[in-house]
C-alpha cells in the first residue's frame, strides 16, 4: 500500500509523480514530498523509503529547513 | 582488429560505440527482469569491481519501464577506455596515459552543423504535458540520494551576458536532481562555469537557457569534464582530442547540441529561486549535505527513436567516475607542470579525481620535487584537488603502486614532508577542517642529491626492458597452458 508520509522528514502530503505500468497494472508509484523535495518509489527497500525503520542520519527537519545552505548566493 | 584507430575515430554516436564494445566484448545486455531499486545499482556495482575489465551493461527489462534502455558503465573499465582511444583492450593505463597527453596540439577540431530537421536527436520531441519520468528509466544510484539522480549529463548553455559567442558556450557535467515531472535542480560551485552563468544571470536579470545531453558521442564526457580555459569550446577540444569530427544541431532553445546524442532536455532557470537538494552519493565516497540549489523548468524534450539513457554508478571507488575521469584529469596537470619543469616524467591524478596524486620528476637539484609539487598546486586542477601528492624519482612509475610503495619505504624520511594548513579544499572532501576549507599534505619520495650528506644508495638493477616483457608473458602463457 502506498503511504503518502515522507520516509526523510516525517510530513504528510507527498504528491503522486509517475506510475510504473507492467502489462497494463500498476506496479509502483514515485511520490514527491513538498516540504524536503524527497523522492521516492514505493517499491524501495524498507530502509530507504520507510520512516520507522530509515537511518536518522539521513532525516531531514521539517520545522528547521532554514538550516540547509544556499548556494551561489551573490 | 588492426583498424581500431580508424574504428576509434568514426564513433558519433553512443550507439557507435556500444557496438564497438559489443564487438570486442566489452558491452552485455541485461534482459532479466530487474527491479530499479536495488536491482540496477547492485549490478552496476558488481561490474564495477573489475575496473580493467568491467563490460558496459544496457539493461532492456526493468520492472515498470517496457520498452525502455538503460546503459550504465559505458566509460566504466581501462579496456573500454582504451577502445575509446583507438588501442586494443589490455593497453596499460600508462599507455593510456601518454597515448592523451601525446594529442594535445596535434589535431584541428572538425565541426559540423546539422539542420535540425535531419539531426537524430530531433526524431521525438515532447513540448506539451513534460514528465521526465515518462522518458527516463531513472533509478536511485545511492540508497539515501534525496531523489532520483540525472549522474551523466553533459550541460551546453550559452553565456548569458555573451549569448552571440561560440567559444563561450559552456558544456560541462553537472549532476541533476529531478524535482517533480518537469523540473530539476542543477549541483554546482561559483567556479564552475554553469555556476558562474548562473550568478551572472541572477545579478543582470537575464534569462538562461540550457539543454541537458543525455547518452552523447562518448568523447564528450571523456574531454569536457576537466575544466579548460573559459574561452574554448568544449566540442571543438573533445574533436581535436579524438582526431574525428563531431557533428552539432541546434536544440528548440537555440543551444548548439550533439546532433547524434540519444536526449536533450531544454529547461531555463527560474531566477532567484532555490530547491532542496542532496544528499548524493559522490566521488569520494561520501554523501554530499543537503542544499538549497538552482531549479530550472523544462521546456522541451527531444529524443532518438528507443532512446538509451545513459548514466553512471558513483559512489564509493573504483566506479565508472574514476575510469571516465582519471587520465584527463592526470594530463593537463602534466602539461601544465612540464611548461614550467620539463623535468615532469608522468602524473597520476587517478584517485578520486586527483584529492591523491603521484608525480614523477627528475630531481634536478636537491630539495627540486617539492618545489614542482608546490607548482602543481597551483595549476587550474591542483587548486581546489590535489590534496595529497607524493613525488617520486623518473625512474618509479608513478602508475604501479608497488613502485611508489618502494618509494615511499626507501626514499622517504619523515621530516621530507610538507604540511600547508587551511588551503582551499573541495567542498565534498569529508576531511576538510570545514566545507571548503582544509591542508594539503606532500611527500617527497625522491632520493636525495648533494648538498644532502645521505646520496644516492647503491641500487640493485634488475634486468628490464623488451626481453624481460617478452619473458613474463611467457610465463603468464605457459601457467595459462598448463591448465587447458
Ligand atoms: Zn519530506
Amino acid at each position: 500500500m502506498t503511504t503518502t508520509i515522507c520516509g526523510r522528514c516525517k510530513s504528510s502530503g507527498a504528491v503522486t509523480d509517475h506510475q510504473g505500468r507492467q502489462d497494463g497494472a500498476v506496479v509502483w508509484t514515485i511520490l514527491r514530498c513538498p516540504t524536503c523535495n524527497f523522492s521516492w518509489r514505493d517499491s524501495e527497500p524498507a530502509r530507504a523509503i520507510d520512516p520507522a525503520v530509515r537511518s536518522a542520519d539521513f532525516a531531514v527537519d521539517a520545522g528547521d529547513l532554514q538550516r540547509y545552505p544556499k548556494i551561489l548566493q551573490q | 582488429m588492426n583498424d581500431l584507430p580508424n574504428r576509434a575515430r568514426s564513433i558519433s554516436s553512443l550507439r557507435d560505440f556500444l557496438e564497438l564494445l559489443e564487438d570486442s566484448g566489452q558491452a552485455i545486455t541485461w534482459s532479466d527482469p530487474v527491479m530499479p531499486e536495488p536491482g540496477v545499482r547492485n549490478i552496476a556495482v558488481a561490474a564495477s569491481r573489475d575496473a580493467n575489465g568491467a563490460p558496459a551493461i544496457v539493461f532492456d527489462n526493468i520492472t515498470g519501464y517496457p520498452g525502455k534502455r538503460l546503459a550504465v558503465g559505458v566509460h566504466g573499465s581501462w579496456d573500454n577506455i582504451a577502445l575509446l582511444l583507438g588501442r586494443p583492450k589490455g593497453t596499460t593505463i600508462r599507455e593510456l596515459f601518454f597515448e592523451i597527453a601525446g594529442r594535445w596540439g596535434d589535431q584541428e577540431a572538425q565541426i559540423s552543423f546539422v539542420p535540425e530537421a535531419q539531426a537524430p536527436v530531433h526524431e521525438c520531441r515532447i513540448e506539451q504535458d513534460i514528465n521526465l519520468y515518462d522518458v527516463l528509466p531513472v533509478y536511485r544510484i545511492n540508497e539515501y540520494d534525496g531523489g532520483f539522480y540525472i549522474g551523466k549529463a553533459s550541460v551546453a548553455s550559452r553565456d548569458p551576458l555573451d549569448p552571440d559567442n561560440f567559444g563561450k558556450q559552456n558544456v560541462g557535467i553537472y549532476r541533476l536532481q529531478i524535482q517533480g515531472p518537469d523540473s530539476f535542480t542543477l549541483m554546482t560551485i561559483p567556479s564552475h562555469d554553469m555556476g558562474r552563468q548562473i550568478m551572472a544571470a541572477e545579478r543582470e536579470g537575464v534569462l538562461l537557457k540550457i539543454a541537458v545531453m543525455l547518452g552523447n558521442h562518448p568523447g564528450l564526457a571523456v574531454f569536457a569534464a576537466t575544466p579548460i580555459g573559459y574561452e574554448e569550446s568544449e566540442y571543438s577540444y573533445a574533436s581535436a582530442m579524438m582526431g574525428a569530427p563531431i557533428r552539432l544541431t541546434k536544440s528548440g532553445n537555440g543551444i548548439d547540441i550533439l546532433a547524434d546524442s540519444e536526449i536533450v532536455i531544454e529547461a531555463e532557470l527560474q531566477l532567484g529561486e532555490r530547491e532542496l537538494e542532496g544528499p548524493f552519493g559522490e566521488f569520494p565516497g561520501s554523501y554530499s549535505g543537503v542544499r538549497k540549489a538552482p531549479i530550472f523548468k523544462v521546456t522541451a524534450v527531444s529524443h532518438r527513436r528507443d532512446p538509451i539513457f545513459e548514466n553512471i554508478y558513483i559512489g564509493r571507488g573504483w566506479t565508472e567516475h574514476d575510469t571516465l575521469i582519471g587520465l584527463h584529469t592526470s594530463a593537463p596537470i602534466y602539461a601544465q607542470l612540464r611548461q614550467s619543469f620539463p623535468e615532469v616524467t608522468a602524473v597520476n591524478a587517478l584517485y578520486q579525481h586527483g584529492l591523491t596524486g603521484i608525480i614523477s620528476v627528475k630531481n634536478r637539484m636537491a630539495g627540486f620535487a617539492k618545489t614542482v609539487a608546490l607548482r602543481a598546486l597551483s595549476t587550474p586542477h591542483g587548486v581546489m584537488y590535489l590534496k595529497n601528492l607524493i613525488m617520486v624519482d623518473a625512474d618509479v612509475d608513478p602508475f604501479d603502486l608497488n613502485q611508489v610503495m618502494w618509494a615511499l619505504s626507501t626514499r622517504t624520511r619523515a621530516d621530507d614532508i610538507i604540511v600547508l594548513p587551511n588551503m582551499p579544499a573541495v567542498p565534498i572532501d569529508p576531511s576538510a577542517v570545514v566545507p571548503g576549507k582544509g591542508h594539503r599534505l606532500i611527500i617527497d619520495a625522491t632520493s636525495y642529491l648533494p648538498p644532502d650528506p645521505v646520496g644516492e644508495a647503491h641500487l640493485v638493477t634488475p634486468p628490464t626492458g623488451d626481453e624481460i616483457d617478452a619473458l613474463s608473458k611467457r610465463i603468464r602463457e605457459m601457467q595459462l597452458g598448463a591448465l587447458s
